[in-house]
């Protein structure tokens, strides 16, 4: 679960996100979209806990990001666009650190069937530097499913990715959140959102244009059209453009 | 199309200074710009000003006779003689980088563009005489200040201008050559040897003759400094090393010039011999699109990496490692941090090697004390030797083992979605540089115990038993010791990120300057500031006590004293610190 109320976020004189409220409840998926700039990566990585809010409030499992990090934290797991690695460890490596972090108790068991899944078995004596881009990515999403998250946030996650690649990760959060995890994601893409979201919520500049299931966003910015996809709504509701 | 290449320099150049300039609109960029024009000004203006002041005291005489007209001559050959050195080097140790280097930006805009060869290297000879102009008046200011503020001026800025100008050429010039010999299919070795054997044959023939021509020095040559000078000046000018030095003297010979007249005519043959280069870097067919490409790319990787932090800086791992020790997924999560740190290190930093190397030197010293007095001697100023070198560790060790958050920033989104409170990542982060280290002291410290022999005479307070007494209070200190060091620099990449990324990267500028002025005299202070306590402490007890229970009692007795203030020290610098990490927004500072 999921819920952030009127959080802002704000860099000096320049708010990158205004007074945004939204709730994911277990087994949904919220999409998060916007134009450059609205404030999709930096909505996530405030609720993520990575950078702090300027106000508003943010509970991950029952926890508040601000005030029970820890616990929060345990519940979590987030996914940036760019997989951030440490370039001295293999992929083996890799998940033996992050087991120690979140002590997950004989995490081999969960860690081999992990890899299979993700289809980089093969490489788990790897470093990084011999890996593709794509594996990255699927390492590092090995690492955030270690501990079994009940929240997960994705930045992007179809960056860099194969067509095979792009369907492996798309079950892979369906299949998460039919499991009864709360997961929001941003992306451009918004075929893929249309696929995966239950819920979608469109930013502009920061502040909140529309939200809920995407045929009730849809509806709203239809103006009686039945056949409006996603992207059609999202020109009508940006006004087609950044600005 | 070279005014629009020139456009693109010079925009590039106002925009660079206009962002400078509206960065000191930030207080700690504008403090750190007025630190860096002070240190400037006490430093090499001032100097200029006194050699500008006629009433001002003067060091090495008159502004004006800045080069004595006695040691000219000899500074002229030296200069000479230094110049071919670096041009030696330029061919035998030859730069990785191509000759003619182009930003990735530039090999994306303009290698496809319809701009010709020769219009890509004019406009890349022309951007590198900005940093050589730069360049000049920096050398200007470190080597000759008094110059600049006399009738030399011209002499000095044109002097330095035309050596780093034919440096540069001459660097473009074998760099293009020898990709023209790769090209040509001559392989590294054949073109190693082709290069080393032409400059092996010119040197052993310029020695040889130097050899024959001239006279080994006498007892009167050696008598005083102008008679040694007057020798090494007809070594440095006779023979066949008169004319190997002489292109490298026609560069040099309008900085050595007394008047403007010998100035003047000094500049036709320098100016001659740069065009000559310019002529040869221009008809250099070879291909440099590729090399130049390649290099871009690496560049911007590298700058990628510093600005988010990756300070690691031509350091890839290539090959897995095995952990210094097995982790088990119960535990404290800071031991999961040395595990992961110690998996960065070089691989001989192991406990088996600290063991063997232990060994060692428990070996080693009592073989070599048992030969006699005089090998006792030497082991025991090895010992002194260590023991020295153990205190630099100490204060320099934790400014470069920078194996914790100054490593790690790159990941701090990564360690931040950790279910780990801040002062727990900090502390794990530090484990470490504080093994590592404590480990490279505590075997110098075993080194000096077994070294340093009671050979000489030595006042009661080092006796041998109060010797390894404090011996072992200093490896008790060691490990906070470390940690409160490391405290500081892991600090200022927290709390000053942008500050910290700065100094991390090349390049200068008043405000990077100061930056970097700051951080070391920070670091130094606070350290003071923290160690005063303990020390003070220390003293007090010691003075106190050694009366009633003896100095080696006192001793131990005022180390768990220091330990403990140190160890609150780290404690309390390791929440705060912790908490500062929680709170960490990178982006918030990275936003111009």
């Amino acid at each position: 679960m999921i819920e952030v109320t009127g959080l802002t976020k704000r860099y000096g004189e320049f708010t990158a996100v205004h007074d945004l409220s939204f709730t994911v409840r277990p087994g949904e998926v919220l999409g998060l979209v916007g134009p450059n700039g609205a404030g999709k990566t930096t909505t996530l990585r405030s609720i993520g806990g990575i950078i702090p809010p300027s106000a508003g409030s943010v509970r991950i499992a029952g926890h508040d990001i601000a005030t029970d990090p820890v616990s929060a934290k345990r519940a979590l797991a987030f996914f940036p666009d760019e997989p951030r690695l440490f370039e001295y460890l293999t992929i083996r490596q890799h998940l033996a650190f992050v087991a120690r972090i979140y002590g997950v108790a004989h995490h081999e068991t969960i860690a081999q069937p992990l890899l299979e899944e993700l289809e980089i078995a093969d490489k788990a004596d790897e470093l990084p530097g011999a890996l593709s881009r794509g594996m990255k990515q699927k390492l590092a999403i090995a690492c955030g499913l270690l501990h079994g998250p009940s929240v997960m946030f994705f930045d992007e996650p179809l960056t860099g990715l194969d067509p095979l690649g792009i369907r492996r990760m798309k079950d892979s959060i369906l299949k998460r959140a039919q499991s009864g995890a709360a997961v929001v994601l941003s992306s451009h893409l918004l075929h893929l959102l249309e696929e995966v979201c239950s819920h979608v919520l469109i930013l502009k500049r920061g502040e909140k244009i529309a939200d809920g299931t995407i045929t009730e966003v849809a509806a709203r910015f239809s103006n009686g059209d039945p056949d409006v996809n996603l992207e059609e709504v999202f020109i009508r509701a940006t006004g087609g453009s950044e600005n | 199309m070279l005014g629009a290449l020139l456009y693109l320099r010079f925009t590039s150049l106002k925009n660079l200074l206009l962002s400078r300039v509206r960065r000191l609109r930030q207080p700690k960029y504008l403090v750190a710009a007025i630190v860096g024009a002070a240190y400037f000004y006490l430093m090499f203006f001032r100097r200029m000003a006194r050699g500008h002041n006629p009433t001002a005291p003067q060091i090495m005489g008159p502004a004006a006779q800045m080069v004595p007209h006695d040691i000219a001559p000899l500074m002229l050959a030296l200069g000479a003689l230094a110049l071919l050195v670096v041009i030696i080097f330029m061919w035998i140790l030859p730069s990785q980088k191509p000759g003619l280097a182009f930003s990735e930006a530039e090999t994306a805009f303009l290698f496809p563009a319809p701009v010709t060869r020769r219009a890509l290297i004019h406009y890349k000879l022309l951007s590198s005489q900005l940093s050589v102009l730069l360049q000049s008046l920096f050398f200007s200011l470190i080597f000759n200040s008094r110059g600049l503020a006399s009738n030399r001026a011209g002499h000095v800025l044109v002097g330095w201008w035309l050596i780093l100008t034919l440096v540069n050429l001459h660097y473009m010039g074998s760099s293009l050559t020898l990709a023209r010999l790769i090209e040509r299919g001559v392989s590294v070795g054949r073109r190693r040897l082709v290069v080393l054997g032409s400059i092996l044959i010119v040197l052993v023939t310029t020695i040889g003759w130097t050899w024959r021509s001239v006279h080994a020095p006498s007892a009167a040559d050696l008598a005083g400094a102008e008679p040694l000078m007057r020798w090494l000046l007809s070594a440095l000018d006779g023979g066949l090393l008169h004319w190997v030095l002489f292109p490298f003297k026609l560069i040099l010979a309008p900085f050595f010039a007394t008047d403007v007249r010998e100035f003047l005519i000094a500049l036709i043959p320098a100016f001659l011999l740069l065009a000559a280069h310019y002529f040869w870097v221009l008809h250099m067919e070879v291909s440099f699109e590729e090399a130049s490409i390649a290099q871009a790319e690496r560049r911007s990787a590298r700058r990628a990496s510093i600005r988010s932090g990756n300070y690691r800086i031509g350091r890839t791992a290539s090959k897995a490692r095995r952990p210094a020790f097995a982790l088990a997924s119960a535990g404290k999560p800071e031991i999961a941090f040395l595990w992961k740190n110690l998996l960065s290190t070089r691989s001989f930093f192991t406990v088996r090697n600290w063991f063997i190397c232990a060994g060692i030197v428990i070996l080693g010293s009592r073989i070599v004390s048992g030969f006699g007095k005089p090998q006792q001697a030497a082991l025991s100023a090895i010992g002194i030797g260590v023991t020295l070198l153990n205190l630099y560790v100490l204060a320099f060790g934790p400014l470069i083992a920078r194996l914790d958050l100054r490593a790690d920033l790159a990941n701090a989104d990564v360690l931040k979605t950790y279910p780990l409170a801040g002062w727990r990542i900090v502390l794990g982060e530090l484990l470490a540089p504080v093994t590592i280290l404590t480990g490279i002291i505590w075997l110098g410290l075993l080194t000096s115990i077994c070294a340093i022999q009671s050979t000489l005479p030595l006042p009661n307070w080092l006796a041998p038993d109060l010797r390894m007494s404090y011996a072992l209070c200093f490896a008790a200190l060691t490990p906070p010791l470390v940690a409160l060091q490391l405290l500081v620099p892991n600090a200022a990449a927290i709390v000053f990120p942008a500050w910290f990324q700065a100094t991390r990267t090349r390049g200068g500028g008043i405000d990077l300057t100061g930056q970097r002025l700051i951080f070391v005299f920070g670091q130094i202070f606070i350290i003071l500031v923290a160690l005063i306590p303990a020390a003070l402490t220390a003293a007090i007890l010691i003075f106190v006590t050694q009366w009633l229970i003896g100095l080696m009692l006192a001793t131990i007795f005022a180390t768990l004293v220091i330990l403990l203030v140190i160890v609150g020290e780290v404690w309390c610098g390791l929440w705060w610190l912790g908490g500062r990490f929680e709170r960490f927004d990178l982006s918030a500072e990275q936003r111009p």
